[in-house]
C-alpha cells in the first residue's frame, strides 16, 4: 500500500495550479509494518492508531466535503490533502489504516481526475457557482445595498416570483404536451348542499320537537283544566272567553287560545254557541268522539289588546 | 392464437438496480406481444368500425388522463385495462390513436422505452419565448427541473448528487428543509421528477458511504432542447453558446446520436 516514490514513475504535470507533485517518500527499510514481533511501543499504541484513523478520515471528509472547491483551479488544495496524507503514511502500520490511506487515494484520485479533465477539455468551463450566482440575478434578486460583498454571497432578497420568472424562461426549452383539467372541476360522489340542507333540517326538527314538546304539555295541562271545571259542574257551560282568558297577562290569553285550539283540533274538546249564543267549551266524552268527529267545522278566534283590557273589567 | 412466449417481457430479478425503473409484471396476464397483421386482420372482421373507434377512444382518454400527471403510459396496462379483447386489434388502434392525437391535439407519442413499451405525449410545436403566453400560469417546478438538467447537460450528462443539492442551496432551495414552494425538495426531484422520466437517480457502483448520480431521464431526452438550454447558458452568463464547444457539438448533433447512454464521461 505504500505510494511510488516521486519522480520517475509519476511524470509530474507541469501545469502551475494543478500539477501534482508527491512528496518523496523514502521507503523505510524493509520493515514489514504489520503488526508483528520487535515494533516500538508507538507502533502498538491505541491511541496512536486511532489516532491516525482519525486523521485519515478527517482528510476524507474535507475532500468529499469541499469538493466543489478542491475542484477550483485557482487553488493546490487537492495538493496540499495529499502531502497530509504523505506524511501520516509514515506512520501507517496496521491494515485499518491502510485501508483508510487507499480509500482516501481513491477519492483523490477521483477529484484529480475531474479536474484534469477540466484543463484538457476544449470550450469553456461550466462553474455550476458561477452559474446560480447569475441565475438569481435572473430571478430578480435584490441585493442589499452595502457593497460588492453581497453579490458574490448571493444575499438579498428573493421576489415571490423569482422561480417562476425561471419556469417561463424553461417553458421555452420543453415540448411538453399542454395538459386538460375539467373547467368546472369534476363533480364529488356526495354533492354537499343536501348534507348542509339535511343538518339544516335536522336542526330545525330538533328545535320544532323541543318546542312541540312543550306545546303538548301545556295542551294536555289545559285539557285537565277544562274536564276539571267540567266535572266540578257538568251542567253549567263553560264559557270559552272565561277559560282562556288571563285577565293578568295578555300573552297568557293568546297562548291559551293557542293551546285550546290545539284541544278542538284533536277532539278532545268541543266549542259550540249557547242560547245567548256565546261561544263555550267543553271536553269531548270518548263516547262521543265518533259523532263529534263526523261534524267538523272550522272557525278563526281572535282577540284583541282593547277586548281583553275590556274583558278584564269583566272578569 | 395464445402467446407463451414469456422472455421478452419479463424482467430477471438482478436486472436493474435503479431506483427509476420499478416495474410491475402482468399480474399473471399474458404478456403482450404485437399480433401478426394476419391476426390484426381477422381481429378486425370481429368487431364493427364504431366498437374500434369507441376503444380508440377510451386508449385517448386514458393516455390523455396520464399525462396529466406526466407519468407514462405503458403498452401491458392499456392491453390489460383498456383494451381487453381488442387486444388483437391493438396495432390498428394505436394507429388511429396516433394520427388522432396528432391532427387534433398536435401531440406526438413517443415510445421513450422500447424494452418496457413506455409511452409519453410530448407537443409537435415548439414554444418560443416570443410566443409563449404572457400571462399563462406557469408551473415552477419546470423551473426547479430545468435548473437540474442544466446542470447536468453542461456537465456532460453525468453529476453526483452533492452537486446538485449544493447548486440548489445556492438558489436558497435546501432538500434538508421544506421549501414554501417546492416542499420536500428531496422527494420532489429524487420521486416525483423520475418517475416523470425527466430525471435518472441512479446508484454509483463500490461507493461506500452510498452514492448516486443524475442524469437526464428518458422523458427529457425527447422533450427537452438540449440547444435551447444551451442559449440560456449563453444569455446567463453572457457568452456565446458555442463557446462551450462540446456542449454545443452535442446538441446540435443529428437526431439519434444523443441516445441515453450509460456512461457519457470521457
Amino acid at each position: 500500500m505504500r505510494k511510488s516514490k516521486g519522480g520517475g514513475e509519476d511524470p509530474s504535470r507541469h501545469n502551475g495550479s494543478t500539477g501534482r507533485r508527491r512528496g518523496d517518500r523514502n521507503s523505510e527499510g524493509d520493515h514489514d509494518g504489520f503488526g508483528s514481533g520487535s515494533l516500538q511501543d508507538d507502533d502498538n499504541d491505541p491511541a496512536t492508531r486511532r489516532e491516525i484513523r482519525s486523521k485519515y478520515r478527517d482528510l476524507i471528509n474535507s475532500v468529499q466535503q469541499n469538493r466543489e472547491d478542491m475542484l477550483s483551479p485557482s487553488n493546490n488544495k487537492l495538493t496540499e490533502v495529499l502531502e497530509e496524507a504523505n506524511k501520516l503514511f509514515k506512520d501507517v502500520r496496521q491494515p485499518r489504516e491502510a485501508a483508510l490511506d487507499a480509500q482516501l487515494l481513491v477519492v483523490a484520485t477521483d477529484l484529480g481526475k475531474e479536474k484534469a479533465s477540466q484543463l484538457f477539455a476544449e470550450g469553456s468551463s461550466f462553474n455550476p457557482a458561477a452559474f446560480a450566482v447569475h441565475l438569481l440575478s435572473f430571478m430578480g434578486l435584490n441585493r442589499l445595498e452595502n457593497g460588492d460583498n453581497e453579490e458574490e454571497n448571493g444575499e438579498g432578497y428573493l421576489p415571490n416570483d423569482a422561480w417562476d420568472r425561471v419556469a417561463r424562461r424553461a417553458e421555452c426549452c420543453f415540448r411538453t404536451a399542454p395538459t386538460f383539467h375539467y373547467m368546472m372541476g369534476s363533480f364529488h360522489a356526495e354533492p354537499p348542499p343536501p348534507k348542509q340542507r339535511i343538518e339544516r333540517q335536522r336542526k330545525l326538527k330538533k328545535m320544532e320537537e323541543s318546542h312541540q314538546e312543550a306545546t303538548e304539555k301545556e295542551v294536555e295541562r289545559i285539557l285537565g283544566y277544562l274536564k276539571s271545571y267540567y266535572q266540578d259542574d257538568p251542567t253549567t257551560p263553560i264559557s270559552y272567553y272565561e277559560f282562556v282568558i288571563d285577565p293578568n297577562s295578555f300573552s297568557r290569553t293568546v297562548e291559551n287560545m293557542f293551546h285550546a285550539s290545539f284541544l278542538i283540533r284533536d277532539g278532545l274538546a268541543r266549542m259550540y254557541l249557547d242560547d245567548d249564543k256565546l261561544p263555550c267549551i267543553a271536553p269531548v266524552e270518548e263516547e262521543m268522539e265518533g259523532a263529534a268527529s263526523t261534524s267538523r267545522h272550522q272557525c278563526v278566534t281572535s282577540i284583541s289588546m282593547k277586548t281583553w283590557r275590556v274583558s278584564q273589567f269583566y272578569l | 392464437m395464445t402467446q407463451r412466449k414469456r422472455l421478452s417481457n419479463s424482467q430477471t430479478p438482478s436486472q436493474s438496480k435503479r431506483r427509476s425503473d420499478s416495474l410491475e409484471e402482468d399480474d399473471g396476464d399474458m404478456p403482450f406481444t404485437q399480433p401478426s397483421s394476419s391476426q390484426v386482420q381477422r381481429g378486425m372482421e370481429k368487431f364493427t368500425n364504431s366498437q374500434v373507434d369507441q376503444k380508440v377512444a377510451e386508449v385517448l382518454q386514458y393516455i390523455l388522463v396520464k399525462d396529466q400527471k406526466k407519468i407514462p403510459v405503458r403498452r401491458a396496462d392499456l392491453v390489460r385495462n383498456i383494451l381487453k379483447d381488442y387486444r388483437n386489434v391493438y396495432p390498428e388502434i394505436i394507429r388511429r390513436v396516433v394520427q388522432t392525437l396528432d391532427q387534433v391535439f398536435g401531440f406526438k407519442l413517443v415510445e421513450i422505452d422500447t424494452k418496457n413499451h413506455l409511452y409519453i405525449l410530448i407537443n409537435k410545436l415548439e414554444l418560443s419565448e416570443a410566443t409563449a403566453p404572457l400571462n399563462a400560469p406557469s408551473n415552477p417546478k419546470m423551473g426547479l427541473l430545468f435548473v437540474i438538467l442544466s446542470v447536468i447537460f453542461m456537465k456532460r450528462g453525468v453529476v453526483k448528487e452533492s452537486l446538485i443539492w449544493n447548486t440548489l442551496k445556492k438558489l436558497r432551495v435546501d432538500p434538508g428543509e421544506k421549501h414554501a414552494l417546492f416542499g420536500d425538495v428531496k422527494k420532489l426531484v429524487t420521486d416525483e421528477f423520475v418517475r416523470q422520466r425527466y430525471l435518472e437517480f441512479v446508484r454509483v457502483p463500490h461507493t461506500e458511504p452510498i452514492e448516486y448520480e443524475f442524469r437526464w431521464g428518458q422523458r427529457a431526452e425527447v422533450e427537452v432542447s438540449k440547444a435551447k438550454i444551451l442559449e440560456f447558458m449563453g444569455q446567463l452568463h453572457e457568452q456565446e453558446p458555442q463557446t462551450w464547444s462540446q456542449q454545443y457539438k452535442e446538441a446540435h448533433a443529428p437526431p439519434g446520436a444523443s441516445q441515453p447512454s450509460t456512461s457519457q464521461q470521457r
